[in-house]
């Protein structure tokens, strides 16, 4: 049986000894977020005694960050004797797209419910690779006019007016 | 029985059939569509239920999340590409039979293994909840947390990459539930000044980021993948002696399903997964498992549907989610102002009976549906990718903003996302940060109450007999992993002679 080559063309047997599995990173960047969510615990504010009743406000959240470091140690130290899977690359179109969802948000925040859907139901097909404009622009005008009926509309759903866009 | 003939009598409403209807063929069509689930789909259509009254409210998501449990078969059937992951073991034989022609058939023992597997869980659901509801009377905050412990423990057995992970992730969930003002002294915790999260972090837009949204990034990078579909006749009943071949595994998995869905945490996947080995393991010729036998197909279809009713017995007479769309049952209930739990059974019986019914009326429909639809169900993995997951991310969007009409759920939804898709990369499932999101505050709460009571002495739960069952049933679900573990690195050292029979 062949061995699953690794990225750069290696053969999982001559991994070399000095690459760090992906759970041990996985693991210390928990134990980072938890040491830096205690930090932001010593910031909370004591509570009187007869409010808090010994329970004080970060009492509880440093508990739950104790137990996460300690599971996030057992998978450090696990990672180091269990074999390690190769991860596939992150595609090249992920990261536009996630900016895309960051961009629809501030869109939403900015322009408006409606204009905001219009442009991501446009945009979105093309960076997509979607050609077909007979396709792409009946789609970004009557599915947004339809999600935007159905929500404010139906459903009374009330969309803050933006300070560019009227509706 | 008054109570239930009222409600049964309020079902002879046109309106709320059609709701029912609504929700089973929109949880066929999304259990159909790879990358969508039933748990996604009722997250997205919460916000469609504000509105509405509590019954159809929940009676819609409730059918939704039955039929979403099956429609995930016809897909994993026909493309080989599992709509939901409860239907993901059905691949494994559904997939080879219509390779050889035999979709409609494969189909058909789907449709019929689920809807038995499905009423025979809305069976234990009336029968159960009930008798869990009574015993959880008794149940003080001491009780409440022990439960809650035992529930996130059981994380530790559900599927995914690690045990581990799957507790850290529902330890990260209790500590995202902590954001926000603390209930007993009014401090703010992990806002960072915005006044917004104050109130807490919403577990619905988490939830749709977690599962929309990363999937959403997931579809954005496969793209390029063609899917290859089964061709398909016609879907049709199995013949008697084909159905009396898999009558021993739908029974078995109606156990199978049934036990899994009421322990809390466990939802239809693991059930499914497990159902399809002791078909396997109890099959006389194991030869066709893997190549299109007819068992690989009833064995996880039936214990997937016989898990969705069980899944909300602890749900409802509980509130603890029995699985990751009960969650969702569980946060509708919540935001249509009822608390699930024991008093739910005194308070609003016609609400419950009203679940029951959905449920059993969405079993019934979506037999009609699988078997005269099938076909046309199927072609919805013709919607390009490029067009649906616009589309699925814009309803992710609206529906995190329509809970609370706030901008900032759907900066909560959109962060959940992209965490979500990276922390799947490491091996890290969403189900567990959900449940430990809901179950967060009840056991800092029943915590805090307990410590209280006892004067603040941690002695003080072992003295509660139902807290020590619940203590000693954490202790074994953290211990079965790791038992299962050394059994599989011991069976692995052995020989091949030596395996044990039947596996």
């Amino acid at each position: 049986m062949s061995e699953k080559p690794l990225r750069g063309g290696r053969a999982a047997g001559d991994r070399p000894a000095a690459r760090i599995p992906r759970d041990a990173i996985a693991g210390a960047g928990v134990l980072l977020f938890c040491f830096a969510a205690y930090l932001v615990t010593l910031t909370f504010k004591e509570a009187p005694q007869a409010l808090a009743q010994n329970v004080q406000p970060a009492t509880f959240p440093r508990l739950v960050l104790g137990v996460m470091s300690v599971l996030a140690t057992v998978i450090i130290v696990m990672s180091f004797r269990l074999p390690d899977k190769e991860a596939k690359p992150i595609h090249l179109m992920v990261w536009p797209s996630a900016a895309v969802m960051v961009g629809f948000v501030i869109a939403f925040d900015i322009l408006g419910i409606l204009p905001a859907m219009m442009l991501l139901c446009f945009g979105l097909p093309l960076l997509w690779g979607e050609r077909r404009l007979h396709l792409i622009i009946p789609y970004a005008i009557i599915f947004p006019l339809v999600i935007y009926g159905l929500f404010a509309v139906v459903l009374g759903v009330h969309f803050e007016p933006s300070p560019l866009v009227f509706w | 029985m008054d109570i239930f003939l009222t409600t049964a009598a309020m079902f002879a409403d046109p309106y709320l059939i059609g709701v029912i209807l609504v929700g089973t063929v929109g949880g066929v069509l999304v259990g159909a569509m790879p990358g969508l689930s039933s748990t996604m789909a009722t997250a997205l259509l919460l916000p469609f239920t504000l509105t509405m009254e509590p019954i159809p409210a929940i009676s819609l998501l409730s059918a939704l999340y039955c039929a979403g449990t099956f429609g995930g078969s016809i897909t994993a059937i026909l493309v080989n590409a599992p709509g939901a992951p409860p239907a993901a073991a059905t691949a494994f034989d559904g997939y080879p039979l219509a390779q050889q022609g035999r979709a409609g058939l494969a189909l058909g023992i789907a449709t019929v293994s689920s809807t038995i597997g499905g009423i025979f869980s809305i069976i234990v659901l009336i029968v159960a909840a009930p008798m869990l509801a009574r015993v959880a009377y008794d149940f003080g905050p001491p009780e409440y947390f022990a439960l809650a412990l035992f529930g996130l423990s059981m994380l530790a057995s559900i599927s995914g990459e690690s045990a581990f992970k799957n507790l850290l992730g529902g330890a990260f969930g209790v500590l995202i539930a902590t954001i926000g003002m603390d209930i007993t002294t009014g401090v703010d915790r992990f806002t960072f000044g915005f006044w917004e999260l104050s109130e807490g972090v919403h577990f619905i837009p988490v939830m749709i980021g977690l599962f929309a949204g990363s999937e959403f990034l997931t579809q954005a990078g496969n793209l390029d993948r063609k899917v290859v579909r089964a061709a398909i006749d016609a879907v049709k009943l199995p013949s008697w002696p084909e159905f009396r071949t898999t009558l021993g595994t739908v029974a078995r998995s109606c156990g199978i399903g049934a036990f899994i869905g009421l322990l809390p945490a466990e939802g239809g996947t693991v059930a499914a997964m497990i159902g399809y080995n002791e078909a396997k393991r109890w099959a006389k010729d194991k030869s066709m498992f893997g190549k299109g036998d007819i068992r690989g197909v009833a064995g996880p279809e039936t214990a997937n549907n016989a898990a969705t009713g069980a899944a909300m017995v602890p749900t409802l007479a509980l509130g603890i989610p029995g699985s990751a769309t009960t969650a969702v049952i569980l946060g509708a209930l919540l935001v249509h102002g009822l608390r699930p739990g024991p008093h739910l059974f005194n308070e609003t019986p016609t609400l419950l009976y009203g679940i029951f019914i959905a449920m059993l009326l969405a079993n019934l429909m979506f037999m009609g549906l699988g078997l005269l639809g099938a076909k046309l169900f199927a072609r919805v993995t013709l919607i390009p990718t490029r067009f649906l997951w616009p589309t699925v991310f814009i309803m992710a969007c609206i529906g995190s903003y329509a809970l609370e009409q706030a901008i900032m759920d759907v900066w909560i939804m959109v962060i959940a996302g992209l965490a979500g898709y990276f922390l799947k990369r490491f091996g890290f499932s969403a189900a567990p940060i959900i449940m430990g999101l809901i179950l967060g505050e009840l056991v800092e709460t029943s915590l805090k109450q307990s410590l209280i009571m006892f004067d603040h002495s941690w002695l003080g739960f072992l003295e509660r007999p139902i807290v020590v069952v619940f203590i000693l049933l954490t202790i074994a679900s953290f211990a079965m992993p790791a038992i299962a573990g050394y059994r599989d690195r011991l069976r692995a050292k052995m020989p091949p002679s030596a395996d044990v029979p039947g596996d």
